[in-house]
């Protein structure tokens, strides 16, 4: 809790009402440092490592290794003219990005960094707050799609939609699952309940509903599908450009860590595990689930919408269900 | 009806698109995510070829040909050659009949390789772009070893070739070949012709039938893979395709999957009769002496052979002139995108996409 710890610091000289303030300020910059050098690292590491995959050598002249490659990218993102359509929507145009940004910087604000101390801000059901700010983004995205007024957008606007809301159901049913298993939405208390065994003991068939919904969610490759770049150019991004296309980044690399990290806390125990320290524990897992989460998009190809709202309906939400009665018989008797 | 035409969106798909394989269009009619009704616009890289070779002697028209098909340009090289020579009568010696075999066959897996690529682009995989691209590029600097040229090559000349092979070209060609081998057989297995994602996206999608095929006059891969076996090499032997052995490769569904399949299997069919051909390699002259201006008297010349994408053929009139009266070219592709008005109809628009790859048109020999 980093809010209480500098409300503290504070406190100790100035009046509760200043420190308050103080508080939430210098959390909000730090919450907005990570939302902003999340996509800016993780990116190269996705660059670096398709580079690998794809018998390329990714960025290498941009700082040592082309680390500063994103921060350049960055830079000539903002200072990009404002070029668009004149028949968009301002209002739905201008606030989408925005919107999903700011998504992407709650889960950060929410999310334990690696021990039940290192949240920016403590809530006692994190685990749903986080679902939350994923399961708004189907909204956005058939918001972008409209706004933009263009065929391309409208249709991964409605792809996008369509596989969101179908996907979303499994992953909540899953969230449900470990809950139940752990007695509580609170992301620490699951992870003090997997100190004796992990939970993909248990649930190793939720685990791949979550890995494959979670992907299908945040929209990452290969079910990019709203976004296809080969059949919808750029899907419902299509109009953006510049810093709002920008923030679209941010988005999509938040939401793949914290994908991964939830990944970590609700089936490889957090940050248990013998000798070293539990933040260390909690990282190498993260880097490990991230690496793999990254590479299937360089190793599959997209599937056809049809097919993978079949695939969600058919198969995980079936599968997640059944999963979830398993674990409500087991808690019951 | 007010109704039907709200649902109804038309859309461009091209001539900009990142999966239209260059300058294509299509106006597509789209009811939700389903294609109502496809039409092919082309033309937008036509460059009046046939008319060009109306005012051009002879030789000078061998880099036009080069840049009909870009993507096979040896093949068509060696096409318009024999059409020339046949209309003048001469006998190309045995050593360049078989190296030309050698750069048809090397041209032909360039080929492939870069639709393998291409169909791994267009279903989004982009691995399997890079890694296309990466095979391809042995084999281009194989070719620029030996003609100085990797797009646009220049190698076969009127009469037979320019330049005869580089030294410890037969060494570096076999060991790339066997590099080759091993990665169709083993990479490319596992990131798209045994990949569970992959199958999903071609099997039962873009169904050639035996009518269309009759219909529309396609040839090469396309109806090999609906099962009927005709390949030109085989047929009508040119070249030295009667000295060596290789097999017709056909497959039997016809659709996306048997597409990509009979290329796969055409690459390592390539790579078998390479060697052969090495092995086999006369010696002595690689050109006879033809000069650079020369008459053909009146005739009709037609020669037919098979390019990576079907079978292509000119037609040639000469007047007893320098140049000819009529070159009339045939490109395999044009003939092959007509179907797709049949093919497209009924499908998703993703599939229009996967469909489009898997039929491996070229514009640049579409319009000429």
């Amino acid at each position: 809790m980093i809010y209480d710890f500098f409300y503290g610091v504070l406190n100790a000289h100035f009046s509760s009402l200043l420190s308050g303030i103080g508080a939430w300020f210098i959390v909000f910059m730090i919450g907005g440092l990570i939302t902003i050098n999340v996509p800016i690292f993780l990116g190269w590491v996705d660059r670096k490592l398709s580079g690998r995959i794809q018998a390329r050598y990714g960025p290498v002249y941009t700082g040592p290794f082309g680390l500063l490659q994103n921060v350049a990218d960055v830079i000539k993102l903002m200072g990009k003219r404002f070029i668009t359509n004149q028949v968009i929507d301002p209002l739905i145009y201008n606030i989408v990005p925005i919107a999903i940004a700011m998504l992407g910087f709650l889960m950060v604000f929410i999310i334990p960094w690696g021990n039940a101390g290192l949240t920016l801000l403590f809530i006692p059901y994190n685990l749903l707050f986080i679902y939350i700010a994923l399961a708004v983004s189907p909204l956005l995205v058939l918001l972008a799609g409209w706004g933009e007024n263009n065929k391309y957008a409208m249709l991964g606007g409605f792809r996008g939609a369509a596989q969101i809301t179908t996907y979303e159901l499994s992953l909540l049913i899953v969230f449900i699952s470990v809950a139940m298993l752990a007695g509580s939405y609170d992301i620490s208390t699951i992870v003090s309940a997997q100190s004796g065994m992990w939970y993909v003991v248990y649930l190793p068939i939720t685990l791949v509903v979550f890995g494959i919904s979670s992907l299908a969610v945040i929209e990452r490759g290969p079910f990019d599908i709203p976004e296809a770049t080969q059949e919808l150019q750029a899907g419902w991004k299509i109009e953006y450009s510049g810093i709002r296309y920008g923030l679209f980044f941010i988005a999509e690399y938040v939401r793949l860590l914290v994908i991964s990290m939830l990944i970590v806390y609700l089936f490889f125990g957090g940050w248990n595990g013998p000798l070293l320290p539990d933040y260390a524990w909690f990282w190498i897992k993260t880097i490990i689930v991230t690496f793999f989460m990254m590479s299937l998009r360089w190793v599959f190809n997209r599937p056809r919408i049809d097919q993978l709202i079949k695939i969600g309906f058919n198969w995980l939400l079936p599968l997640a269900v059944i999963n979830l009665l398993i674990v409500g018989a087991v808690i019951f008797f | 009806m007010e109704n039907e035409n709200m649902n109804k969106i038309t859309i461009n798909i091209g001539p900009v698109h990142p999966s239209t394989h260059g300058v294509l269009k299509f106006v597509v009619e789209i009811d939700q995510d389903t294609i109502k009704k496809v039409e092919p616009e082309i033309g937008f890289v036509h460059r009046g070829v046939e008319k060009m070779a109306e005012m051009k002697y002879f030789n000078s028209f061998m880099p036009i040909a080069d840049k009909l098909d870009y993507i096979s340009a040896l093949n068509w090289e060696v096409l318009y050659a024999t059409t020339i020579e046949n209309a003048l009568g001469i006998t190309v010696p045995p050593r360049a009949v078989y190296i030309r075999t050698l750069m048809c066959e090397m041209q032909r897996m360039m080929s492939h390789l870069l639709f393998l690529a291409h169909v791994g682009e267009d279903l989004g995989n982009t691995t399997l772009f890079m890694w296309g691209f990466r095979e391809r590029e042995l084999l281009m600097d194989l070719t620029e070893e030996v003609s100085g040229g990797r797009l646009a090559p220049m190698y076969v000349s009127i009469g037979g070739l320019y330049y005869d092979l580089p030294e410890g070209f037969s060494e570096k060609l076999l060991s790339t070949l066997s590099v080759i081998e091993s990665k169709v057989k083993n990479e490319y297995r596992a990131m798209s012709y045994e990949n569970g994602l992959f199958k999903m996206r071609t099997v039962g999608v873009g169904i050639i039938s035996r009518e269309q095929i009759l219909k529309y006059g396609i040839t090469g891969p396309n109806i090999r893979a609906s099962g009927i076996k005709r390949d030109l090499r085989k047929d009508e032997p040119y070249l030295a395709y009667d000295k060596i052995d290789f097999d017709v490769v056909t497959e039997k569904a016809g659709d996306a999957y048997a597409r990509f399949m009979v290329r796969v299997n055409e690459i390592l069919e390539s790579i078998r009769m390479i060697r052969q051909v090495i092995k086999d390699m006369p010696t002595g002259d690689v050109k006879v002496k033809v000069p650079w201006i020369f008459k053909i008297p009146p005739k009709y010349t037609f020669v037919r052979q098979e390019t990576p994408r079907g079978e292509a053929a000119m037609y040639l009139v000469t007047n007893d002139d320098q140049k000819p009266y009529r070159l009339k070219i045939r490109a395999p592709s044009f003939y092959t995108l007509q179907a797709v008005k049949e093919l497209f109809v009924g499908s998703k628009v993703a599939d229009l996409v996967a469909i489009l790859g898997s039929l491996d048109p070229v514009p640049g020999e579409i319009d000429r």
